[in-house]
């Protein structure tokens, strides 16, 4: 058994503002956060507010932040955080204004799902056959990775703190739900969608890799990201300044092996860019700190090689896996159809 | 300790101060540094964004110019290298397509990486391999007393956790641990944890700004008189684009922001001038005289 002291957000509407509500309980170790909040409202207070329903990481209803840490209260345990924290502090999930204690108003999160068209888009040069499913083949599946795993729960867009600086991004939910869509051989849309989130959307990610964590599914919506970016890159090529970055600072490692920031700033930002920046170099040169560019590293011939080898398109090696399911090519081709009569049923008790 | 030394960019350039002050703090904490004029950049999460291979290949071929060294260890001084060079590592053991490939284009190089070196972080290594608060206690000739320190841990050292193995992701300890061993008192807040704003630097600067902007200002409201950060693109962030931060959040904010090694060797005595004090753009005099140090002009 462990004593659990529990502080919980509270507000209510008419409240001006919030406050921590204080119970201690004695519980088993593993007994999940919900339980004890349920107890709470069940035996003390049955004023307070929160969502919930399976209780098993399925319905995705009951996140909110535990220690700070955006979590499923039904799968966090309470023996850890206890250990960790000398207590449980629990408040409601963030960047979604309290509509009551722990409950929110999800309409960012959902309007952000929505708004990346969480969808087939009907693709005209491939048309689904009619009345009957459109199989894949297993490397069309690998492709989803974890993301059709997401349960809608919006733990990782509780933690994201690019959303909370800045309304605009998408966070990390929609655009793992893009990317699911995207890479779906089924789907149309793929050049539309991703020049729909280039320009803000997919390039605002700060890749601090929070809704990694958070996730209960380990959908890993950080990494899909950046696998949008990659795909936003070759499609689009480097049309603004998150996709030029990314490419001029890859190029910019060939010339010494070590980054050229000066030079840097001047690819991604463009002349009239970098001007900008230079009160910035100039209060930094007051301090000694000029931008002397060092010397070549040892050994930059083995970088250009590794560079020669492997920066083309065709030597993406991590792609490889998805090249046979290239997202705009052939369907394979569809098993015959199954009937009755090309397929007798299996005998019945026939057999010895 | 016998390490091979992986400064990374940013140390060599425009953040100088960092190598100095690492310099300065190893051998006094019984680190050996062994320098490789070799090493090329991490990619520092950008260039794998363009080519995942050719970033795993750039940091398999670091690592194998240490291991060929007879290091297992190379130790980083900033939160983005140890995350790139572990997110190479990690991708080799679990990617075998990406590993094929890059053991091919590392072969006719006459490199070959084995897996036996891995990044460590200088922080990872006084914490877990030199025994934390034990070693420096002995240490510290001028104790910390007095100083509340924020640690901004940045996020690359710690997420994604299966990368990096390093502390609790999302609620660590070890720079704490560190801070009060150092005499100092840490400061618990919640933005220790988050984003500097570094990444989007180039591409939205109002909303990077912003975001050093809030770190700071909640590392303030619980009560820090300085920061520390064991990244020195966050320090970019924190102390190169204070201003603009302070603009962004509509309050000029003054905080003192210390790399990593010199908190620690201010704590092991050294002067600030030898730490690379001096070249910071937001002036450090005011923690630098609560513990008892005087500033001298580089």
């Amino acid at each position: 058994m462990v004593e659990v002291p529990l502080e919980i957000y509270r507000k209510s509407p008419q409240d001006a503002a919030p406050h921590y509500d204080r119970f201690q309980i004695e519980v088993e170790e593993h007994t999940p956060v919900l339980t004890v909040l349920l107890k709470v409202r069940d035996e003390i207070d049955p004023t307070l507010s929160l969502r919930y329903s399976c209780r098993q990481a399925i319905c995705g209803s009951c996140a909110m932040r535990i220690n700070g840490k955006s979590r499923l209260a039904c799968r966090t345990p309470v023996g850890p955080e206890v250990r960790l924290r000398g207590r449980i502090r629990i408040d409601p999930m963030g960047n979604q204004p309290v509509l009551r204690d722990l409950v929110v108003d999800q309409k960012p999160f959902w309007d952000r799902y929505y708004a990346v068209k969480p969808y087939l888009i009907p693709d005209p040069a491939h048309p689904l056959p009619e009345g009957r499913e459109s199989p894949m083949s297993p490397e069309q599946v690998e492709q989803f990775r974890e993301t059709p795993r997401c349960i809608s729960c919006a733990s990782c867009y509780s933690a994201c703190p690019a959303i909370a600086s800045d309304p605009s991004f998408l966070g990390p939910m929609a655009l793992a739900k893009l990317y699911r869509f995207a890479v779906d051989p089924r789907d149309g849309g793929y050049t539309q969608r991703l020049q729909a989130v280039q320009n803000q959307g997919l390039w605002l990610c700060l890749r601090c890799n929070l809704c990694v964590e958070a996730c209960p599914k380990d959908v890993r919506p950080a990494e899909r990201i950046v696998d949008l970016k990659w795909m936003a890159n070759q499609e689009l090529g480097a049309r603004e300044p998150g996709s030029r970055h990314a490419i001029r600072f890859a190029s910019n490692l060939t010339e010494g092996g070590l980054l050229n920031e000066r030079r840097l700033a001047v690819d991604t930002l463009g002349l009239g860019g970098s001007l900008r920046q230079l009160p910035k170099a100039i209060a930094m040169m007051r301090k000694g700190r000029s931008l002397r560019r060092h010397p070549p590293i040892q050994g930059l011939n083995e970088v250009q090689a590794i560079y020669q080898a492997l920066d083309r398109p065709e030597d993406l090696a991590h792609r490889e896996r998805q090249k046979g399911a290239d997202v705009k090519g052939p369907r394979p081709p569809l098993p015959p159809k199954a009937t009755t009569q090309s397929a007798p049923p299996p005998s019945k008790g026939g057999s010895p | 300790m016998k390490v091979a030394y992986y400064p990374g960019c940013v140390a060599q350039e425009s953040g100088r101060e960092l190598d100095m002050a690492t310099r300065a703090v190893a051998p006094l904490v019984g680190i050996e540094l062994v320098d490789f004029p070799n090493f090329s950049c991490c990619g520092s999460g950008f260039v794998d964004e363009a080519n995942l291979t050719l970033n795993v290949a750039l940091n398999a071929r670091n690592l194998a110019i240490a291991e060929r060294a007879g290091l297992t260890r190379i130790m980083t001084v900033c939160s983005t290298c140890q995350g790139m060079l572990s997110l190479a590592r990690h991708t080799l053991k679990e990617n075998a397509t990406v590993a094929r490939r890059v053991e091919e284009t590392l072969r006719p190089l006459g490199l070959r990486y084995e897996g036996r070196a891995e990044a460590r972080h200088l922080l990872q290594i006084l914490v877990e391999d030199l025994g934390g608060a034990e070693r420096l206690k002995p240490l510290i000739r001028r104790p910390l007393t007095g100083l509340k320190v924020g640690a901004f841990y940045g996020c690359h050292l710690l997420r994604p956790h299966d990368h990096v193995e390093f502390d609790d992701p999302e609620d660590p300890h070890s720079f704490e641990d560190v801070i009060r061993a150092l005499g100092a008192e840490p400061v618990d807040y919640r933005g220790r944890v988050l984003c500097c704003g570094f990444p989007i630097q180039f591409v939205k600067p109002a909303t990077a700004e912003r975001i050093a902007g809030h770190q700071i200002l909640d590392a303030k409201a619980h009560g820090a008189d300085a920061m520390a950060t064991p990244c020195p693109l966050c320090h970019i962030s924190l102390d190169g684009y204070q201003k603009e931060a302070g603009r962004a959040v509509g309050t000029e904010l003054n905080m003192p922001i210390f790399h990593f090694p010199q908190l620690v060797g201010l704590a092991l005595g050294l002067a600030p001038a030898v730490l690379g004090l001096p070249r910071h753009l937001v002036n450090v005099d005011g923690a630098l005289a609560r513990i008892g140090a005087v500033a001298v002009p580089a």
